[in-house]
């Protein structure tokens, strides 16, 4: 069953897996991988109110050998996170605050949980690895050049809080907190970033192709490449980086193979889903708006949230290209879903649910 | 120069930070969280001079004139004690504490130290809150207020704040005596205290958990109110709070002998209600126009203090830390007198007595008509 052979794999299959936000739409398609792969003790760390048939699925999901563990609490209990902790081997952490406006809430649920769970590990001595996943929202991009490359060596953002997105600020000083047990406690870790993940019960439209907020839809991203990954790809790269022996401290950014143009996927996206109108912004607009929005907000003392500004345009709409070259040559992942697969899977998701545009 | 220290650094420090930022001749000298990463968060967010994880570190080493707290209401009235008792002025943001004997208490230190110390109620101080104010006090209503009506809503959704409350069975706000309702209701209450001349008004509360919370599984929460609140030979006031009527109104209404003001927190807008009418047809027709011109007016009054850079969503925050620290200085009265503060906690405190009983009179009953619950149970208070 196990694909990476035990040579290949740093833990055996009974080994205990925890996984937190294992109720996920990432979550629940990882412990199905890790179920895939042979493994046969995993504990999913759940909140307390993750919904009945959610939890229910995870546990139906496992046949015959498998043991499963739901384990439901809260990251900002010590003492839940002892005992969730408590004899894990591999640590995939999944757990975040996100879709938070406030930058405490955000704090609190991503680098708060995070620390009590590092503590928690150490704690018990028993961890061959803690993956953490982070997020592409990390990287600065603002000295690189347009249709430069992202990779794991950009630099990651200095100043987040001036980003104006509290999910960036979260992520960028939870990567931190990571790094800091890693070389502090010699915990073994690793880090993997994914770019959008899309799937079926993802709704929205990433922000990186354009943004609805003033009625009609201004589509921001133009020609630039949407770094999209599809969920069973992505669960099976954060897998992978937890089995893969020789990886510890490294960095993975994950993206899939032929990744769309934003005007191509835009284009799809009203084909198949539904149609709306949009409004297509180029990119000296969109940075001309984005810095006249920074410095009003600046100068009005907040009236307007700073939530438009120049870091934000060189993270999300610059023009850039991804590579997922990392991924593949240190821990052989491969995208088994194709992109155009992918896609078809996402539009047909969003068309049996409510779209958004 | 006013040195100002934040204890507790969760969301609503933020905005203290902010609007703390926008007043002259004062400084941020410390923050406080009992969890350090979350103190640190603050202070590498907003020019802060230096943050700790113990209060007595903070008021020792920081020496701060003025300290806001931020924390769960729970804890206000031990750190405003500390607070007092080492000299320093307090600001605690709503509400103010868990009940009336707390504050009470806090107010009688306070008074005894000769410190002075208010209570966040800042959706007072936002700018259609002090027009209204001026009109009251210039005599618009004709005389004090016969009727009140004020709205306090809540968007209860399973992101943010409502969603960790209704995820967490442990939530700090479930410990409250009011839940939900203790953490929320204390702006809409406070504006009929300010204007309610008796101390002992009757409150009759009625409440109950939203078919709509109910089917996501939760029977504690109580998130329905409907408060009637009469002062003998007095005024009479309904209060209603709802998480779930549309649109979620945070409004006020008050009728004097004469005229009548409504102001809309959200739209931002202070309508006069004329008492006399006008002749035949002439009603049908005069009114809408007049209305029109106030909206128009209102919209004018918007845009000018927008261009102005004064019309940040906390902007009556600023205004009443502002108005506190004017009164630290110049050792002038508080913005809100500690009469409004004692009185608005009184109100809680039998909507909430009223509540807890009756939760447990439905227990033991499955349907209770409306009716029945609001005859004859009125708690003088």
């Amino acid at each position: 069953m196990l694909e990476t052979g035990p040579n290949a794999c740093i833990i055996g299959p009974d080994d205990l897996i925890l996984i937190t936000g294992a109720t996920g739409f990432i979550g629940s398609r990882l412990v199905k991988t890790l179920q895939d792969r042979g493994f046969r003790n995993l504990r999913c760390f759940t909140r307390a109110s993750s919904k009945v048939p959610r939890v229910k699925a995870l546990a139906a999901g496992f046949g015959h050998q498998a043991r499963v563990e739901v384990f439901r609490g809260n990251l900002l209990s010590r003492e839940d996170c002892a005992a969730a902790a408590k004899g894990a081997v591999v640590v995939f952490h999944l757990a975040a605050g996100r879709g938070e406006k406030s930058y405490p809430e955000a704090f609190l649920n991503s680098v708060v949980t995070t620390r009590n769970l590092l503590d928690a590990v150490l704690q018990h001595g028993s961890l061959k690895r803690f993956v953490n996943v982070s997020s592409f929202t990390v990287y600065s991009n603002t000295d690189k050049p347009q249709r430069g490359l992202l990779t794991e060596m950009c630099p990651v953002e200095a100043h987040p809080e001036l980003r104006g997105e509290a999910y960036c600020f979260a992520k960028v000083k939870q990567d931190k907190i990571v790094t800091e047990y890693g070389s502090k406690y010699r915990l073994p870790y690793v880090i993997v970033r994914p770019g959008y993940v899309l799937g079926p019960g993802k709704k929205n439209i990433t922000g990186r192709v354009g943004i609805g907020t003033f009625g009609v839809f201004l589509h921001l991203g133009g020609s630039n490449e949407i770094p999209f990954t599809y969920v069973d790809n992505c669960a099976d790269a954060i897998a992978l980086a937890g089995l893969t022996p020789g990886i510890d401290s490294e960095v993975f950014n994950v993206v899939d193979d032929d990744l769309p143009s934003s005007r191509h996927f835009l284009r799809l996206y009203k084909r198949k889903v539904n149609r709306f109108r949009s409004l297509y912004i180029p990119h000296c607009i969109s940075y001309a708006l984005c810095y006249l929005w920074e410095r009003y907000s600046s100068w009005s003392a907040g009236q307007l949230p700073p939530v438009f500004n120049r870091k934000e345009w060189h993270c999300h709409w610059k023009r850039t290209r991804y590579s997922n070259a990392k991924l593949k040559t240190r821990v052989g992942w491969r995208p088994r879903v194709p992109m155009a697969d992918g896609l078809e899977r996402y539009f047909t998701g969003c068309r049996g649910g409510e779209a958004h545009a | 120069m006013l040195k100002v220290a934040i204890v507790g650094c969760g969301k609503i420090a933020d905005s203290h930070a902010m609007q703390i930022q926008r007043i002259k001749d004062c400084e941020i000298v410390g923050v406080c969280d009992r969890e350090p990463l979350m103190a640190r968060q603050l202070y590498e967010r907003f020019p802060v001079k230096s943050y700790f994880s113990h209060l007595t570190q903070l008021l020792d080493e920081a020496r701060p004139d003025v300290v806001h707290i931020t924390t769960p209401p729970e804890s206000h009235f031990g750190i405003a004690k500390v607070c007092l008792e080492r000299g320093c002025h307090v600001y605690a943001e709503k509400p103010f504490t868990i009940n009336e004997e707390e504050a009470r208490g806090l107010i009688a230190l306070a008074n005894e130290r000769k410190r002075k110390i208010t209570v966040g109620h800042d959706d007072q101080f936002s700018h259609v809150a002090r027009r209204m104010r001026t009109l009251v006090q210039s005599g618009f209503l004709g005389d004090g207020p016969i009727h009140m009506e004020s709205y306090y809503c809540y968007e209860l959704g399973r992101t943010g704040y409502a969603g960790s409350l209704l995820d967490d069975q442990h939530h700090w706000v479930r410990r409250l005596p009011g839940q939900l309702l203790h953490n929320t209701i204390s702006h809409g209450i406070a504006r009929i205290a300010e204007f309610l001349t008796s101390d002992s008004p009757r409150v009759m509360a009625y409440g109950f958990v939203s078919p709509v919370l109910k089917a996501m599984g939760e029977s504690e929460i109580i998130d329905e109110l409907r408060v009637i609140i009469h002062e003998e030979e007095g005024a009479t006031a309904y209060f209603t709070f709802s998480s779930q009527m549309r649109p979620s109104l945070h409004k006020f209404r008050v009728y004097g002998p004469k005229n009548g003001l409504v102001v809309d927190q959200d739209q931002e807008t202070l309508i006069k209600l004329r008492g006399p009418t006008h002749i035949s047809y002439a009603e049908k027709f005069i009114p809408p126009v007049t209305m029109a011109e106030q909206y128009l007016g209102n919209l004018v009054t918007n845009v000018r203090t927008f261009l102005a850079r004064d019309f940040q969503m906390k902007a009556g925050m600023k205004h009443l830390i502002e108005r506190f620290y004017h009164s630290i200085l110049a050792d002038t009265p508080e913005p809100i007198p500690h009469r409004e503060i004692l009185l608005t906690a009184r109100i809680m405190d039998a909507i909430f007595a009223q509540l807890n009983k009756k939760q447990s009179q439905v227990e033991a009953r499955d349907c209770v008509p409306l009716h029945s619950e609001l005859t004859g149970r009125g708690l003088q208070i």
